[in-house]
């Protein structure tokens, strides 16, 4: 009988120990379970929180296709040339490029001693990997292609000729082929954790050479990263930066103010002022290269006729959004591409005119409106939803009567990034940033009649004469005729319009004061491998 | 004056007041309520807004004015500007009719789905019984808003998918109720006696058995007209409801939220809207279940 209950009492006992001491670990991971006596406390604890408002929708180069996964992908999977904040081509994973005579080809020679997290060389053998499995050549053949193919699309083979240099042979010139190098989604992983990989697996913790490692992702949550300590740059500061995902913008200014995070992304321009006035938040402002449209389903025949199209462009009230809903951030699209990119020519914007518009829809058949199904994210951009109920005012005042239909982020892009026959939607909300600052990365991604979904024309745009013209730009060595070239093509867009153009987005963040070093990025990054918490 | 002729004319004007003292018991005991009545009333104002609203405003619920957006509560404006500029009033009063026809309706749906299979379910009993009582215990192993929000994961958002949603969601309440009050009312000797006079099952549930479960259907569906409006509510804060630029006060609510800090009149306003509306079917069904009860009734 004693050792019965003694036996009971010790289970007791053990099972109370298992219980409270799970979650405990859990909870506080400790950080340095080897601490070295030499270690020099640090005052403040180097543990960085950033939120954005939308999650990556994958972190592999495959399949990444938007500025938060850039923004997370950044710190773990570096590029080999990087863009910095003032437009140049900076040195990255590649130490210098240069053409071949007949430019056609493009030797890159690769930053030495550089290792993944996972202890794996970085070399020459490494990058081929990568742009093959990018482009789907070589050991990759008949496997699908990168979204972001097209950047490289002008290259025919990656070819090792030493351990540190690798040439890429081009079909023809290529004018940008180093600003597509620097694109986010060109990143660089370790080959062996993209070759550990299963068939159907998805690629969970990116293995790269970056200033940050992956720690865990716990989707729909956040994506914690650590100091990679062998970093080639030198360590960072920061022992961890943390990306947590809040889609709600009113929360993350509470988050920020309460401390609980160290910056945040787009700011709801209502909150500027009164951020701007507290003590210890820095507002800051930066451009950014992206345009915000509300496309087409040019498949739907409602919208085979142009006065349609040009209608409802000319039915809403650019200024009016910027003003009153951004708080005069930002600025009226005046072409497919925001000013700040090579190539761009103004040839907007389309005047506010509902009676004009109601002309165009009356000559096109349609005195009486119609009825469309709009569809758009929300938490994606800035105020997204409050700019397309404004939009759905403005087209119901001319007679077209939307009705929204409204996803998340992940889902919106399956949703309407879709072959013409599985599109729901009639139009569709979207914003992109030309990331590489020429016009080809803007023009001939969204516009080109090869680029149908699900890659990125999701509007099924066909212009034989604008794909003529983004062909002959982008193999054309002579800037002054590239420019040329790109403003015919843009006054071409501009008058089929396939969008309706809304506006070029401004960025508003919020940096507590003590937070130093961040890089608030016009490609709608916030890059955290030089910062440090004062 | 006792023939037989007059003897039945007797019987059946003693019926007749009888009937109408029972209801006059009814009202008399619920008046005496002054909860209950300050219930009705409030519900009596929203119907009189619902119905009226075009003649209580000149403004329109969806008419943007962008040179006002987020403006303050102000003479022409009494309840202030949202952020299109749109009158916060008008709106409230048009989301009273968004938010009565929701709960009228899906509580229609969810009594017209749960009270026929509820009593079915208690009359016969049974192999059917159990069938039915399982399927309706695995609905009930739901939260009510969940269920909600399943039904209208799968028909799709919308005011009318929510109607239906939450009409479907409060099917197994109405089930269990009926279910419970048959099983007790059948077993009276007047149903007995019924039967044995041969009359068909249907007739028995309709004309015998049904008028006595009809108090506790009455008071539940009081209640669960608020809770279908929370629920909607709820739903149009998740973005699951009524699409813009419908006024549907949870919507309102889960828009407003970014200007909480600037432009507080556009979440409290709607927000006391819900309160108020809630908890005036709330109060009515309690005084509803105290009067409809005749040994409370007794007894005060």
């Amino acid at each position: 009988m004693k050792k019965w209950l003694f036996g009971l009492l010790v289970l007791l006992l053990l099972t109370g120990l298992l219980v409270s001491g799970c979650p405990a670990e859990d909870v506080t991971p400790d950080p340095d379970p080897d601490p070295d006596p030499n270690d020099v406390p640090v005052d403040v604890e180097q543990d960085l929180v950033i939120a954005i408002g939308a999650e990556p929708e994958s972190l592999d180069s495959l399949l990444m296709n938007s500025a938060p996964a850039a923004t997370v992908s950044e710190h773990m999977i570096e590029t080999l040339i990087y863009l910095d904040v003032d437009g140049t081509l900076q040195p990255s994973l590649a130490e210098s490029w240069e053409p071949t005579e007949d430019g056609l080809a493009w030797d890159l020679s690769l930053r030495q001693g550089v290792t993944f997290h996972d202890g794996e060389p970085f070399n020459a053998e490494a990058v081929k990997y990568n742009l093959d499995r990018f482009m789907a050549y070589g050991d990759f053949e008949g496997q699908t292609a990168a979204i972001y193919a097209f950047l490289l699309g002008e290259v025919n083979e990656f070819e090792v000729i030493d351990e540190y240099t690798l040439r890429l042979h081009l079909n023809q010139e290529f004018a940008p082929i180093i600003s597509h190098l620097s694109h986010s989604f060109v990143g660089m992983h370790s080959p062996a954790s993209l070759g550990a990989l299963g068939e159907d697996e998805v690629l969970e913790a990116p293995v790269g050479t970056g200033a940050f490692k992956i720690v865990s992702w716990d989707r729909g949550e956040r994506i914690v990263m650590e100091r990679n300590e062998d970093y080639w740059g030198g360590a960072p500061e920061l022992e961890t930066v943390t990306f947590v995902f809040v889609p709600e913008a009113g929360s993350r200014v509470i988050m920020l103010e309460t401390g609980e995070a160290h910056a945040i992304m787009a700011v709801p321009p209502t909150e500027i002022d009164r951020l701007e006035a507290e003590a210890d938040i820095d507002v800051v402002f930066e451009d950014s290269v992206r345009v915000i449209y509300i496309g087409f389903n040019l498949e739907d025949e409602r919208f085979n006729d142009v006065r349609v199209r040009q209608a409802l462009n000319h039915a809403v009230d650019k200024e009016a959004i910027i003003a009153t809903i951004f708080q005069g951030v930002g600025s009226p699209s005046s072409a497919p591409v925001v000013p700040a990119v090579f190539g761009y020519t103004q040839v907007g914007p389309y005047e506010y005119n509902p009676e004009l518009a109601m002309e165009l829809l009356a000559e096109a058949g349609f005195e009486d409106g119609f009825d469309i199904e709009l569809f758009h994210p929300t938490g994606r951009y800035p105020q997204d939803s409050t700019v397309i109920e404004a939009v759905q005012a403005m087209f119901a005042e001319v007679g077209v009567n939307a009705s929204l239909t409204t996803y998340d982020w992940g889902t919106y892009l399956d949703t309407v990034i879709v072959p013409p026959e599985q599109a729901e939607h009639d139009l569709y909300m979207l914003g992109w940033g030309t990331v590489t600052l020429d016009a080809d990365y803007g023009l001939y991604a969204l516009h080109h009649s090869t680029q149908w979904p699900p890659r990125n024309n999701v509007s099924y745009y066909a212009n034989d004469e604008v794909d003529a013209l983004l062909d002959e730009a982008r193999v054309t060595p002579d800037t002054a005729v590239r420019e040329a070239l790109y403003a015919e093509a843009i006054q071409l867009i501009w008058d089929d319009a396939p969008w309706v153009y809304l506006h070029n987005e401004g960025q508003v963040n919020a940096v507590r004061s003590n937070v130093h070093g961040l890089i608030h990025h016009p490609l709608e990054n916030i890059l955290a491998w030089d910062a440090y918490i004062e | 004056m006792f023939n037989e002729k007059g003897q039945v004319d007797a019987v059946s004007k003693l019926q007749t007041p009888k009937r109408d003292t029972e209801l006059r018991q009814v009202w008399r005991h619920l008046r005496r309520n002054r909860m209950a009545m300050a219930g009705l009333i409030v519900l009596v104002i929203f119907l009189l807004i619902a119905i009226f609203a075009p003649f209580i405003t000149q403004h329109d619920p969806i008419q943007r004015d962008f040179g006002r957006a987020l403006d303050l509560p102000s003479e022409e404006h009494i309840l202030g500007n949202d952020w299109l500029g749109r009158d916060n009033f008008t709106r409230i009063l048009y989301g009273s009719r968004i938010s009565l026809a929701i709960g009228l309706i899906s509580v229609t749906i969810g009594m017209l789905l749960g009270v026929p299979i509820g009593a079915l379910s208690g009359y016969y009993g049974g192999r059917f019984d159990i069938l039915i009582q399982r399927v309706i215990d695995i609905l009930i192993a739901f939260p009510g808003i969940l269920l909600a929000i399943v039904v209208v994961a799968i028909l799709g958002v919308g005011i009318e998918n929510v109607m239906i949603a939450v009409g479907i969601a409060s099917v197994p309440i109405y089930t269990r109720l009926v279910r419970g009050s048959v099983l007790s009312v059948k077993e009276q000797g007047y149903v007995a006696a019924a039967k044995a006079l041969g009359i068909g099952d249907a007739r028995i549930i309709i004309r015998h058995i049904m008028p006595n479960c009809l108090g506790p259907i009455i008071v539940q569906s009081t209640f669960q007209i608020a809770t279908a409006i929370l629920w909607a509510a709820g739903l149009g804060f998740l973005g699951l409801g009524a699409q813009p630029p419908d006024p549907e006060w949870g919507r309102m609510l889960s828009d407003g939220r970014q200007y909480i800090r600037t432009a507080h009149h556009l979440t409290t306003y709607p927000g006391l809207a819900i309160l108020f509306m809630v908890l005036g079917f709330n109060l009515l069904g309690d005084g509803l279940r105290d009067a409809l009860d005749p040994r409370s009734r007794k007894y005060k």
